[in-house]
């Protein structure tokens, strides 16, 4: 079938199998930061927004996508020009091997999309459904923490 | 997988969803939030319905009387909502106990009770709130007790073309309680066991009980007996523990690697007492 859909800001015309998964799909296109780690939607690694909602996209088939706005870890930033996010998770040290975060990026970017100013209850709250084996899951809290006060402050930077 | 599928369709409208039901030619099924039709194995089904689109299916209203929320709405909306009262804060505590923030931004409000699985959280709280379903077959609508609809299965109750649209609540007078509770290895994880009650006091006595449990059990279930013997007595620390061990009693539990029916069944036990208890606690603010 026909899949219409805009990928971090760009129209995609894709022909893909009725069945399959979205993870698949965006990963055959060339988005390898959707990681796959259980295939059911537990881990959290294959994370992407779809329509402003952070979703699992090893759970979804592909064409429930149909016409909708996906952003992945591609669309925040490079290593060039990181998003603050992605630069604050680094000065933190929270990435170690670096499996988790392009899903766990995607869910505190959609956090502080609807709330800029979290506590750090509604940040633990974003990211429940986001594992990290390496890091110990307090590093990314301060991480994102720390980002939501540069993005308020307006240092400069791709928000 | 779904070995067979080959289309979707993508209707407006819940009457558009409805006629492309009633008139479909190939096995055709339903998907919203589609966590669980992702991992169906099936190699029948060759089209689906996705409901997902339908603005109609996706809001959350409240009145005086009773609180809607419709079948598409995901339940990360109904958790973060502002609904307030017996009712609502029991919706929004079962809806925040389901998976995690990815999950609840795709499980919806209709889908957690249609799918009826043992671990779905909602149902329970939908029993002990005497829900209501608005099932719709296009413009014809029929509203029935949620109960109903669990007891005789979602897919035998459902006829050809007909959708569930709409969950309604009422609003509960003053001296109501009402809990729920969940317990699973992980905050992620299946639920091992959900327990949901309601208590309505009146004049220092039960007027009315509802207490219902699922996840132990193969489907949400009503704990009628414990129920009856609760109503018209004064609410003690004797009686919660009798009825806690009357509704466990009358269980059929359900087999699961997890835990051992032993275990299960002795937390059930006190998972039910505390509840009884929050509830009362609550019904006499």
């Amino acid at each position: 079938m026909k899949l219409n859909v805009k990928i971090n800001g760009k129209k995609f015309d894709l022909e893909v199998n009725p069945n399959a998964m979205l993870i698949d799909v965006l990963r055959d296109a060339g988005f390898k930061s959707v990681k796959n780690g259980c295939s059911e939607g537990s881990c959290g690694a294959c994370a992407v927004m779809i329509d402003g909602r952070p979703k699992n996209s090893c759970i979804i088939l592909a064409g429930q996508v149909q016409n909708s706005e996906i952003l992945t870890a591609e669309g925040l930033g490079n290593p060039e020009t990181p998003h603050i996010l992605q630069r604050s998770f680094v000065d933190h040290g929270s990435t170690q091997c670096g499996y988790c975060n392009p899903g766990s990026l995607i869910s505190v970017k959609a956090l502080l999309d609807k709330n800029p100013k979290p506590t750090e209850a509604d940040v633990k709250d974003a990211l429940d459904g986001n594992l990290c084996r390496c890091t110990g899951y307090v590093k990314r809290i301060e991480a994102v923490l720390d980002a939501a006060k540069i993005i308020q402050k307006g240092t400069k930077g791709k928000k | 997988m779904l070995k067979k599928l080959t289309q979707f369709y993508y209707p407006k409208t819940v009457e558009d969803a409805c006629s492309q039901l009633a008139n479909a030619k190939e096995k055709t099924s339903v998907i919203a939030g589609g966590t669980s039709e992702a991992l169906r194995n099936d190699s029948t089904i060759e089209a689906l319905v996705d409901l997902s689109k339908i603005k109609e299916l996706s809001f959350i209203k409240s009145d005086s009387s009773s609180i809607s929320i419709g079948a598409a709405t995901p339940v990360q909306d109904i958790y973060k909502s502002d609904l307030s009262g017996v009712s609502g804060e029991l919706l929004k505590t079962a809806a925040g106990k389901i998976g995690s923030t990815l999950l609840r931004n795709a499980i919806t409000a209709g889908g957690n009770l249609v799918a009826l699985f043992p671990w779905s959280d909602l149902p329970a709280a939908y029993m002990v709130l005497d829900a209501e379903v608005v099932c719709r077959k296009g413009k014809p609508k029929r509203t029935v007790p949620v109960i109903n609809l669990i007891n005789s299965k979602p897919a035998s109750f459902l006829t050809k073309g007909e959708i569930v649209a709409e969950i309604k609540v009422p609003v509960f007078k003053k001296g109501t309680g009402a809990s729920f509770a969940k317990m699973s290895k992980t905050s992620n994880d299946y639920s091992l066991i959900t327990v949901a009650s309601r208590i309505t006091i009146a004049g220092g006595k039960i007027e009315e009980a509802r207490l219902a449990v699922n996840a132990i059990t193969a489907q949400p279930v009503r704990c009628e007996e414990a129920e009856k013997l609760l109503v018209g007595k004064k609410p003690d620390a004797e009686l919660l523990a009798e009825a806690a061990k009357k509704a466990v009693a009358g269980l059929k539990v359900r087999k699961d690697y997890r835990a051992t029916e032993e275990y299960r069944k002795e937390v059930c036990e006190v998972m039910i007492r505390r509840s009884l208890e929050e509830s009362i606690a609550k019904a006499g603010k």
